[in-house]
């Protein structure tokens, strides 16, 4: 009976971090309804794999991973699908980048989504989802110093990109 | 002294530790080029930090609080059944190149709900029906929309619209298709002979059931039949002129029966 309370403790602390799941998830794939399914798969195999899930650990930093792996299994399948059943879906992604280029300042949601995949991955969670240096490299598989260097070359082009201010705090 | 950029990255992150922490701001005291630099890296968090935040606004899919709470439509499960189905008959497919091998493990995993499919849409369903020699055929209302729709007529009201055309590897041709109704589905069907065969059978995810949105559930993806698609085609699916060659030659296959 407490193993059944905590399975139901635990699923509302996972419902509870849907959101933030939702919105790791728009950093993987564009378009939000299939960002949603990438939830949706990542949430199935949570609740399948609870024994695996190490209660001194953060329930966040283990979603993201799982999160992450069901995208990369679905990640091979991508340019098919679109052709397969969403075949007038694809107006809302970002432009070509030669029309970009005309727009002097980027939001930031735009200049992450420019970021090759690896640099990418590595600021949303750091910088968007609050992990630790030490978290996101273990929701990304790799060594902290691996994880560092993706963070710091994304901060450049980042940096680039917006042309923030420097030395406004200064 | 020189310190790297990741080490102020880190700095500005909270991310040192005190010994290392106290030799940064050691140098931003020396040096404004320091400070600057700090200074940047504390911006980009703070700009990166509302990124995409909209979406913690937004009204979290019923579907997944269902999920979440493990209340998940049991059909999903086939779903996940056939994924790995497809991952096995992948690693096999080198060493045999058996037609239809990805397709046939999804038909046997999917009889089941075929049944159960036929059982929904009961003895006036017409989308489908058993076949000859076992297995499942699309019903008349659905052979003929295979055979005639075109996959770009997303007309409404149909009682089936077909999604992408191609040919398998052995040279017949396929159509995925989108069933409407009280029970969604999606499938794939090839062509055998005067039938359109059953290949693959899902039913439409929950959230496209309950939208009453045809076009959402006209153009709902499966995995399930997303695998099937990929262990069966060959090559690219047809474009619109292919499939009116394709259409105006009765979709007959390079391997007759």
């Amino acid at each position: 009976m407490s193993t059944n309370d905590s399975v139901e403790n635990i699923q509302e602390q996972i419902v509870a971090l849907l959101p933030r799941l939702r919105r790791f998830a728009r950093n993987l794939v564009r378009n939000p309804h299939d960002a949603d399914d990438v939830v949706q798969i990542a949430v199935e195999r949570a609740l399948l794999r609870l024994d695996q899930w190490r209660s001194d650990a953060r329930l966040d930093s283990w979603l993201f991973k799982i999160l992450r792996n069901a995208w990369i299994d679905e990640v091979r399948a991508r340019a098919r699908r679109a052709k397969i059943l969403l075949p007038e879906e694809a107006g809302e992604q970002i432009g070509e980048a030669t029309m970009e280029r005309e727009i002097e300042r980027w939001s930031a949601e735009a200049a992450l989504t420019r970021l090759p995949e690896d640099q990418r991955l590595a600021v949303s969670l750091v910088l968007v989802e609050g992990l630790s240096y030490k978290d996101a490299a273990e929701v990304l598989e790799v060594p902290v110093g691996t994880l560092t260097s993706r963070l710091a070359r994304g901060r450049e082009a980042l940096q680039a990109m917006l042309r923030l201010p420097e030395g406004d705090l200064s | 002294m020189t310190i790297s950029e990741e080490i102020l990255m880190a700095y500005a992150d909270g991310e040192l530790d005190a010994a290392t922490r106290a030799s940064v701001e050691a140098a931003m005291q020396e040096d404004p080029e320091i400070r600057k630099r700090v200074a940047g890296h504390r911006a980009l968090r703070e700009t990166m930090r509302g990124a995409f935040s909209a979406v913690l606004d937004e009204p979290v899919p019923d579907r997944l609080i269902e999920a979440a709470r493990g209340q998940t439509a049991a059909p999903r499960s086939v779903v996940a059944d056939l994924s790995a189905a497809k991952d096995a008959a992948q690693r096999r497919k080198s060493a045999a190149a058996r037609r239809w091998q990805p397709a046939a493990m999804a038909a046997s995993l999917l009889l089941g709900l075929g049944l159960g499919f036929l059982a929904w849409h009961g003895p006036g369903g017409a989308s489908i029906q058993p076949g000859a020699g076992g297995g499942l055929v699309a019903g008349a209302a659905l052979a003929k929309a295979l055979s005639n729709q075109l996959s770009d007529d997303r007309s409404q009201l149909k009682v089936a619209v077909a999604g992408l055309s191609f040919r398998d590897k052995s040279g017949d041709y396929c159509r995925t298709f989108s069933l409407t109704g009280s029970d969604p589905s999606l499938g794939l069907a090839c062509r055998e002979g005067a039938d359109w065969r059953i290949k693959a059978l899902a039913q439409a995810p929950h959230a496209a059931a309950n939208s009453g949105d045809f076009r959402t559930a006209g153009s709902e993806d499966s995995p399930a039949i997303r695998a099937a698609v990929e262990g069966a085609i060959d090559g690219e699916p047809l474009d619109h002129a292919g499939e009116i060659a394709a259409r105006a030659a009765g979709w007959a296959g390079a391997s007759k029966r």
